[in-house]
């Protein structure tokens, strides 16, 4: 079966008074893996459990190719899933569990062992394939319910934040797989997340939201440096919130006038936000604007975090070389080397 | 979400409350009939609480079970404590012996102490306090073992002792508290179980409230009746209101 | 184990190993004194006891004589009604713990599990006499059934018959399978169900394929522990029957009282020894199973 696009036209669900999904749409190409990435509460698993089936839709409609599955449950869908853990069925073994999608199509046991051990193969379990699951790390557990959700070639693959359980290095190795094997079998993915990190490195496109809704979806170099809300800039990497005066469409900050770009009010109070790697920070020969806090050596890169002389935390990034000498302590002078800022009102 | 009446679960309660309530109300009904005058009364529950030997027994019965959770809690709580803590190799062998009685009926159980412990033990009603530990202990120790892994206590432990506080100390004031949910459960487990204890304590040829019932009967089968309906109406009613009017924990540990 | 790697180290672990035997039974002391003062010599008297003679030399005759008449019919008895209490209380207890643990709220789940406690716990003396109240010869619910045709009274009927505490039994083997078999539904997770759904599963897949086999074991070791309940049930019996009903632990009563008598003196310790191993097929299998179960009932 090759893969399809999907696409999710106006839904909307409520639970009770609180909105989980307002008139959501979305469409994930062929063959793309789209993160949906938010705070808990946002609606991303409900949108997951919305296109897997699980969970009913009050309107709009899910379409996958020319098909309109809306009505269709969930057993008949032909999507593979991979859960938050714990959802590979314990009384089975391991290629049992990988061949439970192919026996429910009624396919010979021949065949979806077969194919099953194709699959333990890809995700790097081969000779786990007659252990029980209570016998498998979280890690490899979670490589089992990829297969499995593999192992009948469906149409879409979605993924419920299936790293959210497991250790911060197996997290990034299997993220890493997830990809490569997405990639090279070409599978439709949605990818659901609160780790920005994660969504960031692995995706196509990265859909932020809040509240139910789509804030915006982009490729993570557009939504990191364009950012089309403050919700986004804010939610997606480090951002400083520096509080200046609007007058004309001009901010000033640390002594440099920047043009305000997008939303927020044409003057009066307003906070502008920088990213930290558009700060630099150079020792002063006087009082200069700020004071440094702490920095935090990274390697390649420094984070400096420094205070300026109205209180406002700063986080400036810089290459590790030049920062050597910036003490708890020392007065520097701030700089901007952008020119144009995105504002948001107090 | 809408709330909908759920066909499977009320044919469910609606079954199990007729298995349980219509036997219950018969007999109730039962025990109100005042043969002498007709009609109804409380006669039968007067008659029995005024006898002397009712208060008498109950109060017995009371501190034979406090004693059992007394002697319960001084034996369990620090041993199971221990075993947690020092991943001894005796920990599979006393998990082993903790599930033991389950395997012997009481009847035979009975017979085994009646013909080993010596006199001096059989001859005191203490006796009763330590047989009853040994029949809730599979329940009491399963409670605790239960509790004591859902804690991080090894931790705990080691925070307690590194403030100073002494191993007495740190067991009453910090791991009690702590499992407190677990050692409620064992103490009204074993309350209960050492309340109702009946075969043991009748073959050991002891009284208590629940022999004396027995021995009620034969003079008078209505009080005896009347004995028996309080003795499983009270605690019924008692504990669903008393489950009742507890806060709901498990909702409030929902985010 | 482990510290036989530290004792290289310091001169204070060295010491601690020095003393490893004392320091490592001591705060289990008296809790094996007590046990093993109050359970384990207990049992092992027993068990030595009723391979005694009347003059105190070894012999087998005592567990000959369990096994002829009136005993082997008290076995028989014992077991059978053992065995149909467990089997007529486990299927309505597991469907009902069943509903009530996936659909009640939680306020019913903890009153319901209140009141199997306290039935499954309360039971004996008060239950039979609750009993007589509502179906005995007299008895109230007698009355209202008699009263819409239904004459229970009219074939052989009474509470003191094989039938009738077989009635009594399942007031509190119903309830007790609701309380053991709860666990085991509780732990069937969600996710396996949405899991199977996504792999193309119906329903009924659902539940063949992993639902059902799943819940087996916890099922057998629920039956097997109500098995050895009602097998070793006493007081119930005891203060509905008047001797004319053959079961084990009642003759083994009787034997201790003395109300019976015997011309072996041990013959009740040799029916005690035949109990436990009986008692121990149902219960051992059912501690197994439940460790085993254990694996991935854990959270």
């Amino acid at each position: 079966m090759t893969s399809k696009d999907l696409t999710l036209t106006n839904v909307s669900r409520r639970f009770g008074t609180v909105t989980a999904l307002d008139n959501f749409n979305l469409h994930v190409g062929v063959g793309e893996l789209v993160a949906l990435l938010g705070p808990s509460g946002c609606g991303k698993t409900t949108a997951l459990r919305i296109i897997a089936g699980l969970e009913s839709l009050d309107s709009g409609k899910v379409t996958v190719g020319e098909k309109d599955i809306s009505r269709i449950p969930a057993h008949k869908r032909n999507m593979g899933m991979v859960f938050q853990a714990y959802s590979l069925f314990p009384n089975l073994t391991v290629e049992e569990n990988v061949a439970f999608g192919l026996q429910m199509r009624k396919v010979s046991k021949h065949l979806r062992l077969k194919k099953a051990h194709e699959l333990l193969e890809l995700v790097g379990l081969p000779t786990h394939a007659k252990r029980f699951t209570h016998q498998l790390s979280g890690g490899q557990q979670q490589r089992v319910a990829l297969a499995r959700a593999l192992a009948f070639s469906p149409e879409i693959l979605l993924l419920d934040e299936p790293l959210s359980a497991l250790d911060a290095q197996v997290r990034v190795n299997l993220r890493e797989e997830i990809r490569r094997l997405q990639i090279s079998l070409g599978t439709t993915t949605v990818f659901v997340t609160h780790d920005q990190e994660e969504a960031m490195s692995i995706s196509d496109r990265v859909g932020v939201m809040s509240h139910g809704v789509l804030e915006q979806i982009d490729t993570p170099d557009v939504l990191y440096n364009a950012p089309a809300t403050a919700f986004v800039a804010n939610f997606v990497g480090v951002m400083n919130r520096i509080p200046a005066d609007l007058a004309n469409g001009k901010v000033s900050i640390f002594g440099k006038s920047l043009t305000a770009s997008k939303k927020g009010s044409e003057s009066g109070k307003i906070v502008a936000l920088l990213r930290p790697e558009t700060i630099s920070v150079k020792k002063s020969s006087s009082q200069g604007n700020a004071r440094v806090l702490t920095r935090s050596f990274q390697g390649a890169s420094s984070a400096i975090i420094c205070q300026t002389h109205e209180g406002t935390i700063v986080q400036s990034l810089m290459a590790s070389f030049d920062t050597g000498d910036f003490h708890p302590g020392t007065l520097v002078d701030l700089e901007v080397s952008t020119n144009e800022v995105m504002v948001t009102n107090v | 979400m809408k709330r909908r009446i759920d066909l499977p679960l009320l044919i469910t309660l609606t079954t199990l409350a007729l298995f349980v309530f219509v036997p219950m109300i018969s007999a109730f009904e039962y025990s109100i009939r005042t043969p002498v005058e007709g009609g109804y009364g409380l006669t039968n529950y007067k008659w029995a609480v005024a006898d002397e030997d009712f208060l008498y027994y109950i109060l017995r019965s009371g501190w034979l079970s406090a004693l059992t959770v007394l002697v319960t809690l001084v034996i369990l709580v620090p041993t199971v404590t221990w075993l947690h803590l020092s991943d001894s190799k005796l920990r599979p062998l006393i998990d082993g012996l903790s599930l033991l009685p389950l395997v012997i009926p009481v009847v035979a159980f009975a017979v085994g102490a009646q013909i080993s412990l010596p006199e001096f033990v059989q001859n005191t009603v203490l006796e009763l306090p330590f047989l009853y530990f040994i029949l809730a202990l599979p329940y009491a120790y399963r409670a605790l073992d239960i509790g004591l892994n859902s804690i991080p206590l090894k931790t705990i432990t080691e925070a307690a002792r590194s403030t100073g506080a002494s191993w007495s100390r740190t067991i009453i004031s910090v791991i009690i508290p702590v499992i407190r949910g677990a050692v409620m459960g064992t103490i009204a487990l074993t309350f209960a179980l050492s309340l109702g204890e009946y075969t043991l304590t009748v073959l050991l040829h002891w009284d208590t409230f629940p022999t004396w019932v027995t021995f009620v009967a034969q003079e008078n089968i209505l009080g005896a009746i009347a004995i028996s309906m309080m003795s499983l109406i009270i605690p019924f009613i008692l504990l669903t209101g008393i489950t009742l009017l507890m806060p709901d924990r498990s909702a409030q540990r929902r985010k | 184990m482990t510290s036989n790697i530290k004792v290289e180290g310091a001169p204070l672990e060295r010491s601690a190993f020095r003393f490893f035997k004392v320091t490592s039974v001591l705060p289990a002391l008296p809790f094996l004194l007590i046990f093993g003062f109050f359970f384990i010599y207990p049992i092992t008297k027993l068990i030595y006891v009723s391979f005694m003679s009347n003059e105190n030399t070894f012999t087998f005759g005592n567990f000959q004589t369990a096994f002829t008449q009136p005993y082997s019919t008290g076995f028989v008895n014992s077991i059978k009604i053992a065995f149909l209490s467990a089997l007529i209380a486990a299927f309505p207890g597991a469907i009902a713990a069943y509903f009530i643990e996936t659909r009640g709220p939680s306020k019913l789940k903890r009153s319901l599990a209140m009141m199997n406690g306290v039935l499954a716990n309360t039971g004996g003396v008060p239950l039979a006499f609750m009993f007589m109240a509502a179906i005995g010869m007299q008895g109230t619910l007698t009355k209202v059934l008699k009263y819409f045709g239904i004459d229970i009274y009219a074939g052989t009927f009474s509470l003191g018959t094989f039938t009738g505490i077989l009635l009594v039994y399942l007031y509190f083997q119903l309830p007790l399978m609701v309380i053991v078999f709860s666990p085991a539904i509780m732990s069937l997770r969600r996710e396996w169900v949405e899991a199977a759904k996504n792999l193309g599963a119906s329903q009924i897949n659902y539940w063949f394929r992993v639902g059902f086999p799943l819940l087996f074991p916890s099922f057998i070791a629920s039956f097997l522990l109500l098995f050895a309940s009602g097998f070793s049930a006493y007081a119930t019996a005891n203060a509905l029957t008047v001797g004319n009903l053959p079961l084990t632990p009642l003759q083994i009563g009787g034997l201790l009282d003395g109300n019976v008598s015997a011309s072996q003196l041990n013959l009740g310790k040799a029916l005690s020894v035949v109990m436990i191993l009986i008692s121990a097929v149902a219960v051992i299998p059912y501690l197994i199973i439940q460790r085993k179960a254990a694996r991935w009932q854990r959270r």
